[in-house]
Formats: structure tokens, C-alpha cells, sequence
């Protein structure tokens, strides 16, 4: 029987290895090829020196994605694991959680270039950012245009954690509550603290799920990021020369990590045979 | 002689929120042998059982009153911690609940929290298993499936499992809260030879519905009606002389 549950996580395993490279072929296709289109740039700009910087972009998201799921996975343990059902900060928080989650994404696009981007006179008044005026001269070379003080920047970053948080407290609490009761009572009932029992019985069974629920979050997040890119921040950037390739890079991202999510949900499902349930 | 009772508990009351649940109950539970609970549904069973090892706190809105002395130290005295208090009163539930590890880290998750990390090699830890698993005759069935995830060995298996966890934690008192009723006749009996061998060393208290049960195993039987303690006396006195209406009523089955 473990057998047979070792060999399909390690099919799992393989199918998701070839799907990455499936995933992978056509963004680099495409920014190979943008490369090669500028013929302005084809002298200086190598496909590499390219892509670093475009990648660059997507590890600040990413990183900034992290820290927003961190944030949700530790709320979502407090409220589902500290605070007593009757508490009223969680079912306030609760309630908002699950208006957010049910707005489809599409709405989170709407609202990001519609009210962020009209407030984007604002921010500049207010000092914080610089609203980069469109040129017509050689500044394209340079490949950096998301620059890290920009209005997109910053309305790409608030979309992000308005649209990770939610998602990942809800997945996180639902998960958390799916660990059967028998589970956490022999646990406690052999002298486990709280935290032990977290820590040894409830987040090794629940972290495929959360890690899922995560990913999913991001995914959906990138896709709309990828969507505000494609079509609103030519203006707001100096560079509109390279927006195609972050909007391809940006979806094939969002394709991938949505893959990747349903993929921990199939190996979670199968490879560990129902664990929340002790006695099947 | 205080130390000849393994519990004594004195006036106490529980409240489930508004709800008491038990009504001024004296009990002295003697060390070493095998004690049941009986009565009808509701009637506090579970819950005085569970006062043993202040498991039913966990639950929230619960007050308790009065004082449970478990070996002779009171447990709602502020400097108990409850993991010591569990690790010498260990808990046995009504369906099996092993956890969803492989048997070996099953019977020795117990030990893993109460000791440092990486302080048991694994010499020792194989012994421990091996001893665990041979006082509750599991050995030559499991001794060749030690890796595999414990939920899916038989039930009856499960159930001695849970035994087998808590013994090396070297518990004085056993609670088991009907721990045959979701077991078959065969492994009803499996586990109630088991609890006769153990219990000398521990001390059992069971809850059961099953008044043959009861009869069959336990040495000193209590009856409880509506969160009182009716009687508590010799089973076998309880069963055929009892001295309380309401004790005769229900062992006689003349309602449920």
C-alpha cells in the first residue's frame, strides 16, 4: 500500500517536472524572439541582460507575494487556532475575508486600474512616487522600466496583497478546520501542548493544502497583474517596448503556478489517502 | 492510607455553561485494578472521567469546582501542568484514533514530546516499540508492518494501539471512554483480556454502555444518574444486590 502511494507521488512528481518545461518553452520563445525583433537593441541587449531584469520584476512580486501569504497563513492560524469561534474580531475579520474571497478577479483588475490608476495624480502631489512621462528618445534601451517608485509599481503591489490575503486566509482556515478533532485529542490526550500539536500532527497534514491554496492565490493575482500590465501602464512607464514580454512572463507564470496548485491538490488527495480522517 | 486510592475526588461540581453536568460527586477509585463507570446516556460518565486528566477544559465555557486528588496531589492546584498530568493519566478514546503516522512514530509520539529532541537513539526507540507493541500483543502481527501509516490496520488493531502509546510513557492510571463500542465481539475481547493482564500495574477506570462488560472485567462498578453518583460499590454486589431504586432500574434494564 505505500508502494502503491509512493509511485504515484513520484508520477505526480514527474508530471509536474514536465509541465514546468511545457510551461516554460513559450515564455522563452517569446522573449527570445522580442530580443531579437529590436533591432535598435539587438546590439547591446543580449536575451539574457534581458531577462534578468523581467525576472527581477517577478521576484519582487514574488517576494512581496511571500510576505503577503506568510501574513495570511499566520493570521488564518490565529483567528482559526487562538481566538474562540464567539470572538467578534474573527467573525469580523471572517466576514470581510469572505466577501473579498468571492470577488472574482476580474473585479480586483477593474478596481486597480480604475481607482488606483485616477489616484495617480494624487500619489504624485503627495511626493512618494514619480509618474514617468512617456519620451520618444533612446531611453528604451534601458530594459528597466518597472521602477520601484512608480505608481504601477506600487498599485501592482497593493493589488497583489488585496488579492493574495484573503485567499490564503480562507484556504489556510479551511484547512485547518478539516484536521478530524480525534486527531488533535489523542494528541493532547498523550500531554502535547498546543503548539506541539500544531506543530507534529496538524501542519504536516495540512501544508500540501495551504502551500496549494497559496499558489492558487498567486496565480490568480499574477494573471491580473499580467492583465494591468498588458493593457493599462504603456503611459505610466518609460519603456513600453518591453511590456509585452513582462506580460507574457507574467501570465506564463500565473498558468504555471495554477498548474502547479491543482497539481499539490491531486498529489494531496491521492498520495496521502485521507489523513484527516483516522479511521477511513 | 491515602496512597491506596489512585483518585479521590470531593464535592465536585462541573457546569457546562449554564448546563451542570455533575452535582456534588464523592468518589475514591483504588489503585491497581479495574473500575467502571455505568449509567444511562448523559448521565456525566464521560465527563468525570474526562475531569481525570482535565481533557474537557480544552472545550471551553467549562467551570469546575471542587477538588480531584490524583496520587495524592490535587489537580487544579495552580503549579500542576497538564503535561505531566496527562503523561501519568493516559486516555483512551471511543473510536480508535491513531495517529495518521506510521506505527512506530505512533507509539513513541508520546515520548518524543516529553523528552528533548534527539534525545532517544534509536536502539532505544526500538525497544521501546518492541516492549510497547508485546504488552498489547500487537508484536508478531505488526512487528513486520512497523512503517506502515497506522489508520489503516484493523480497528481492533487501532485500539490497541492507543493502549500501546501511552505505556511508555509509564502512565499510573488508564481512562478509557468506551473503548469496545466501535469494536467487534472478537475485538471487544481482544482488548478486555488485555486491560485483565495490564491491570495490576495501571489503574483502569472504564466508561461503558455494556453492562456485561462491566461485569466481566471491572472490580468496583459506579453508577451515575443525571450528574449524580449513585452508588459505588463491588460489581458484583452492584449487580445483584444493589442498593439504590434507581441502580436496580437500570442494571436490571428496566429502561435504557
Amino acid at each position: 500500500m505505500i508502494c502503491a502511494e509512493r509511485i504515484q507521488t513520484f508520477v505526480l512528481q514527474r508530471i509536474t517536472f514536465i509541465l514546468l518545461g511545457i510551461a516554460g518553452i513559450p515564455v522563452w520563445n517569446v522573449l527570445q524572439k522580442a530580443d531579437a525583433a529590436d533591432t535598435e537593441a539587438a546590439s547591446a541587449v543580449t536575451p539574457l541582460n534581458t531577462l534578468s531584469p523581467l525576472l527581477d520584476d517577478l521576484y519582487i512580486l514574488l517576494l512581496i507575494s511571500l510576505f503577503a501569504i506568510l501574513l495570511g497563513i499566520v493570521c488564518a492560524f490565529y483567528l482559526q487556532e487562538w481566538l474562540p469561534q464567539t470572538n467578534w474580531t474573527r467573525r469580523f475579520i471572517e466576514s470581510v475575508v469572505a466577501v473579498f474571497d468571492g470577488i472574482p478577479s476580474i473585479c480586483y483588475g477593474i478596481l486597480a486600474t480604475g481607482i488606483f490608476f485616477s489616484y495617480a495624480g494624487t500619489l504624485k502631489t503627495l511626493g512618494g512616487v514619480h509618474v514617468p512621462q512617456r519620451t520618444e528618445d533612446g531611453s528604451t534601451l534601458v530594459p528597466s522600466v518597472f521602477e520601484h517608485d512608480t505608481v504601477v509599481f506600487y498599485i501592482v503591489v497593493l493589488t497583489f496583497i488585496l488579492m493574495v490575503m484573503p485567499v490564503t486566509i480562507k484556504t489556510t482556515q479551511t484547512a485547518l478546520g478539516s484536521v478530524a478533532t480525534p486527531i488533535r485529542e489523542a494528541a493532547y490526550a498523550l500531554g502535547a501542548s498546543h503548539w506541539q500539536v500544531l506543530r507534529r500532527q496538524v501542519i504536516p497534514l495540512v501544508f500540501t493544502r495551504i502551500l496549494a491554496g497559496g499558489c492558487r492565490a498567486m496565480s490568480g493575482a499574477l494573471a491580473t497583474v499580467a492583465l494591468i500590465i498588458g493593457i493599462y501602464t504603456w503611459q505610466y512607464t518609460t519603456d513600453p517596448g518591453n511590456m509585452p514580454n513582462r506580460f507574457v512572463l507574467f501570465f506564463g507564470s500565473a498558468l504555471f503556478l495554477s498548474i502547479f496548485s491543482s497539481i499539490l491538490i491531486k498529489l494531496y488527495a491521492s498520495a496521502s489517502a485521507n489523513p484527516t480522517h483516522p479511521t477511513r | 492510607m491515602p496512597m491506596n486510592y489512585s483518585i479521590e475526588a470531593e464535592n465536585l461540581n462541573l457546569w457546562y455553561g449554564d448546563f451542570q453536568a455533575l452535582i456534588d460527586v464523592n468518589v475514591k477509585i483504588p489503585h491497581g485494578q479495574i473500575t467502571s463507570l455505568i449509567g444511562p446516556s448523559g448521565c456525566g460518565k464521560s465527563t468525570l472521567l474526562r475531569c481525570f486528566n482535565r481533557v474537557n477544559e480544552r472545550y471551553g465555557n467549562v467551570t469546575t469546582e471542587g477538588k480531584i486528588e490524583v496520587l495524592g496531589k490535587n489537580i487544579y492546584d495552580t503549579d500542576v501542568s497538564l503535561p505531566e498530568l496527562r503523561k501519568a493519566v493516559g486516555m483512551v478514546f471511543q473510536r480508535p484514533n491513531p495517529l495518521p503516522i506510521s506505527v512506530y512514530e505512533n507509539v513513541l509520539f508520546g515520548l518524543r514530546i516529553h523528552s528533548p529532541m534527539r534525545s532517544i537513539t534509536r536502539a532505544e526507540a526500538d525497544e521501546i516499540v518492541e516492549e510497547a507493541l508485546t504488552s498489547v500483543f500487537l508484536w508478531t502481527d505488526l512487528k513486520d508492518k512497523l512503517k506502515t501509516r497506522a489508520t489503516s490496520l484493523q480497528l481492533e488493531q487501532q485500539q490497541k494501539l492507543c493502549i500501546a502509546r501511552l505505556l511508555p510513557l509509564k502512565p499510573k492510571i488508564i481512562l478509557m471512554d468506551e473503548p469496545c463500542s466501535a469494536l467487534d465481539a472478537k475485538g471487544t475481547r481482544a482488548v478486555e483480556e488485555l486491560m485483565e493482564v495490564l491491570a495490576g500495574t495501571y489503574t483502569f477506570i472504564i466508561v461503558t454502555h455494556n453492562m456485561a462488560q462491566a461485569r466481566r472485567v471491572s472490580k468496583e462498578c459506579i453508577f451515575m444518574f443525571l450528574g449524580e453518583l449513585i452508588e459505588h460499590r463491588e460489581t458484583q454486589v452492584l449487580f445483584t444486590d444493589p442498593k439504590h431504586e434507581k441502580t436496580s432500574d437500570y442494571v436490571h434494564m428496566r429502561y435504557g
